[in-house]
């Protein structure tokens, strides 16, 4: 499939901090492509460069066709990870007036912005100033206001933030819906979830490089099964299983521990249990669990993707 | 439309659509009226002090006759002032004097027979106080007629007894309200007067003499080869250095305000986050130009309705100045250096004030920067005042060629016709100055809009460096 937004070995730099560093990957026509990192793992400098908010201190991007995001800025939408918009004007005013900036008439800005907002269960709310919406609600206002102009690729910086469960759900429905029509969707967001139930593809960073590209199942797979046990249980017991590679955590719970043990390569699981209950450990539950996105992002980098990288120079924009 | 204009028109439309932006559009000339109204309100409305006289003993005799004659003085006094100044406003507005006195009766002109008006009324002594005997029964007596409470009709404001300590007027002045000393100052100089006339009597004076030559006002009037009769001095002479002056004012006001919304709402933009949305669907260089364009119609609506509401005040209450300032405005060229002032002065400071407004997302953030600029900015303020009588003093001269201070230095001293060379260079280098500043605050408001550092000098001439690189 051919590529809707490919980079070249693309780095950013802020004086000495190299926040981006010799980042490379693709996003196919139509697809839908998480881009997975922590806090400050260098998304939101990435993101400003393909829009071309930034430039980039080397390397070389293709968005659409052209070398940055600026060059094809009607055909994008974009909502950034700190969301706002014109307290004193009603969400049909805010989408047209933000769809007549990528070159949508207003009349048919208005005429979309009701559809959509009608669509998203706004319809009552559609003359109300911006002010007197709640949190989830402008969201998505934002969000109609980034994509009303059809755009062919769209770019979500932490679309999930400080959305309640709710929120998020109709939020996933809208990002498929959004690729149903054909636009090409890369977002951002450290929390696996989403991604894991979203994405075609994922590209996983860390610390301003690139982890991992390829689709979920495939980032999945370069990680192995767990073992989780129950009881009151020693730890280095459970190391000692056949198959098993390490412990990863031993959560106290009552006078009993439950143990999560990551697998070898290739190992099922079946051996170790079997050798738990020979050796007579106090096994009360006891579960074979499939690797998660979070899973592998830890196993591929080596980081926790709740854990902030944050460690930009506060002179950043200064240098 | 383009998305420059989309953003000038939604920048104007948010301030041009509330309440609040109408009010303050008409706020200035309602304080204006008010501010002018006040003092001829004030002493219109001031009341006229009753006042009666004892003359306390046989010592006393001729005192209250003085004071009589005092107050009929200062009455003929008032009365010459006032004529004065109607000859004065007739001279410089080619009005007859009979015009202006009916003028005077509309209200026109209510200052001039203000200048008439008395502040103290000598009543006949009440009978209960002239028989009261001296001393505590006469002070009862006084404290009744003074007395808050007392019948409007016999009520008084001040009882004044008069005396003589050796050959000198002596006096105890009683008033209703312990702070006002109005009746006392009056007494004084009517017996400073009194005293005097008999010094000088008996020097061998007359007192009609002193009384002439205190009544003497020399007639002095100006001349000027400058003045458009080819001599003397009319008021058309003196309009244009005050429409000078005022444009200057005028200018400083609005440019200030213009630059100060700008600032805001960048600051807004910032804070809610908008910022980053605008520039992911528009250039900085168009949002830049989209607001100030934005905040500049905003600007000039004030000033229309400014001009509007002036022009239509002037024709209809001083219909014989309006041809005057139409000739000064046009004839001269003044508007023609207005706007191109207002167009430079405002260039310079909007943007300006846009890219320090996108380091911040509260007034206080902007302090660090906002503080000495306002305090440059009073400098010009207090120099306009000097441009008006001396415009070619070194200092009015030497800051006209400062861009920052050229608008308003040069509006108030346009009037005096200042060299060419001045003229010429002054606008060239504030032209310069406003394209270096939009360049300078271009750079600075892409390295603001998308940064989180907190604005200071440093980091304010860090952005410029880098231009948000």
């Amino acid at each position: 499939m051919a590529a809707a937004l490919t980079l070249e070995s693309i780095s950013k730099s802020y004086g000495d901090f190299q926040a981006v560093k010799d980042l490379s990957f693709s996003v196919p026509k139509g697809s839908i492509c998480g881009f997975l990192g922590p806090n400050g793992a260098g998304k939101t400098s990435t993101i400003r460069m393909i829009l071309g908010l930034q430039p980039a201190t080397s390397g070389r991007l293709e968005i659409l066709g052209a070398e940055d995001g600026r060059k094809v800025r009607d055909r994008i939408g974009f909502l950034p990870e700190e969301r706002g918009l014109y307290k004193k004007m009603t969400p049909v005013e805010a989408i047209a007036f933000f769809g007549a900036l990528k070159g949508l008439p207003s009349g048919e800005g208005r005429k979309r912005a009701k559809e959509m907002l009608e669509a998203q269960g706004l319809g009552a709310s559609r003359n109300k100033k911006m002010k007197e919406l709640s949190k989830g609600m402008a969201q998505k206002v934002q969000l109609i206001a980034s994509v009303v102009h059809r755009p062919e690729f769209v770019i979500l910086d932490e679309p999930f933030s400080g959305l309640d469960p709710m929120n998020q759900q109709g939020l996933e429905q809208m990002i498929r819906g959004l690729a149903a029509d054909g636009a090409t969707v890369l977002f951002s967001t450290h929390v696996m979830q989403h991604a894991e139930r979203l994405c075609d593809k994922v590209v996983l960073l860390a610390r301003g490089r690139k982890a991992f590209e390829g689709t979920v199942d495939e980032a999945k797979g370069r990680t192995t099964r767990f073992l989780e046990l129950e009881g009151a249980i020693d730890p280095a017991a459970v190391q000692a299983l056949p198959g098993v590679a390490a412990v990863e955590s031993a959560e106290p719970n009552g006078d009993a521990r439950v143990i999560r043990a990551r697998l070898s390569e290739g190992g099922g699981g079946q051996e170790a249990l079997k050798q738990a209950f020979l050796s007579g450990l106090d096994v009360r539950r006891f579960q074979l669990k499939e690797p998660t996105l979070h899973d592998a992002f830890i196993a591929l980098t080596g980081d926790n993707p709740d854990v902030d990288q944050k460690q930009r120079p506060e002179t950043e924009a200064a240098r | 439309m383009s998305r420059t204009l989309l953003i000038a028109r939604r920048e104007f439309l948010a301030y041009a659509k509330t309440v609040g932006f109408w009010l303050s559009l008409l706020a200035f000339p309602f304080f204006a009226i008010v501010g002018g109204a006040v003092p001829v309100l004030m002493r219109t409305s001031e009341p006229v002090r009753q006042v009666a006289l004892v003359e306390e003993g046989p010592s006393a005799q001729g005192l209250a006759a003085a004071v009589r004659e005092a107050l009929r003085l200062d009455q003929e006094r008032r009365q010459a002032a006032q004529a004065q100044a109607e000859e004065a406003a007739a001279r410089t507005t080619g009005m007859p004097k009979e015009a202006i006195q009916a003028a005077q009766k509309q209200g026109g002109a209510g200052g001039l027979s203000a200048l008439r008006r008395q502040r103290v009324a000598i009543v006949d002594t009440p009978a209960a106080l002239a028989a009261a005997q001296p001393g505590a029964d006469q002070e009862r007596v006084v404290r009744q007629l003074l007395d808050q409470d007392a019948p409007k009709a016999g009520r008084l404001d001040a009882v004044v007894f008069l005396n003589r300590a050796g050959a000198q007027p002596t006096a105890r002045v009683w008033t209703r309200r312990a702070t006002d000393d109005r009746v006392e100052d009056f007494i004084r100089d009517a017996l400073r007067t009194a005293y005097r006339g008999q010094v000088f009597q008996a020097a061998g004076i007359d007192p009609q003499v002193v009384q002439a030559t205190e009544r003497f006002r020399p007639d002095v009037k100006a001349f000027s080869p400058k003045s458009a009769s080819g001599g003397q001095v009319g008021f058309r002479d003196r309009l244009p250095a005050i429409i000078g002056l005022a444009s200057g004012f005028l200018l400083w006001s609005l440019i200030i305000t213009g630059a100060s919304i700008l600032l805001n709402s960048v600051m807004e933009e910032k804070s809610n986050k908008i910022l980053e949305v605008l520039l992911s669907s528009a250039s900085p260089t168009e949002i830049l130009t989209g607001k100030v364009l934005g905040v500049a119609m905003l600007t000039l609506t004030v000033l229309c309705a400014w001009g509007g509401l002036g022009a239509l005040a002037l024709i209809q209450f001083l219909p014989q100045y309006a041809p005057m300032v139409g000739d000064v405005l046009l004839d001269s060229g003044m508007i023609f250096y207005f706007l191109a002032y207002a167009a430079g002065g405002y260039l310079m400071y909007a943007v300006l004030f846009a890219a320090i407004g996108a380091f911040c997302e509260t007034p206080r953030d902007a302090q660090t920067l906002m503080g000495p600029i306002m305090m440059v900015l009073i400098i010009p303020i207090m120099v306009m005042q000097m441009a008006l009588t001396s415009p070619d003093a070194p200092v009015v001269r030497i800051l006209s060629w400062v861009p920052f201070f050229t608008p308003f230095l040069m509006s108030a001293r346009a009037p005096s016709e200042p060299p060419m060379i001045e003229i010429v260079g002054t606008m060239a280098g504030m032209f310069a100055m406003a394209l270096l500043m939009v360049w300078i605050a271009g750079r600075a408001f892409r390295a603001g809009a998308l940064s989180d550092v907190k604005l200071s000098w440093k980091s304010f001439a860090g952005a410029v460096r880098g231009g948000g690189n």
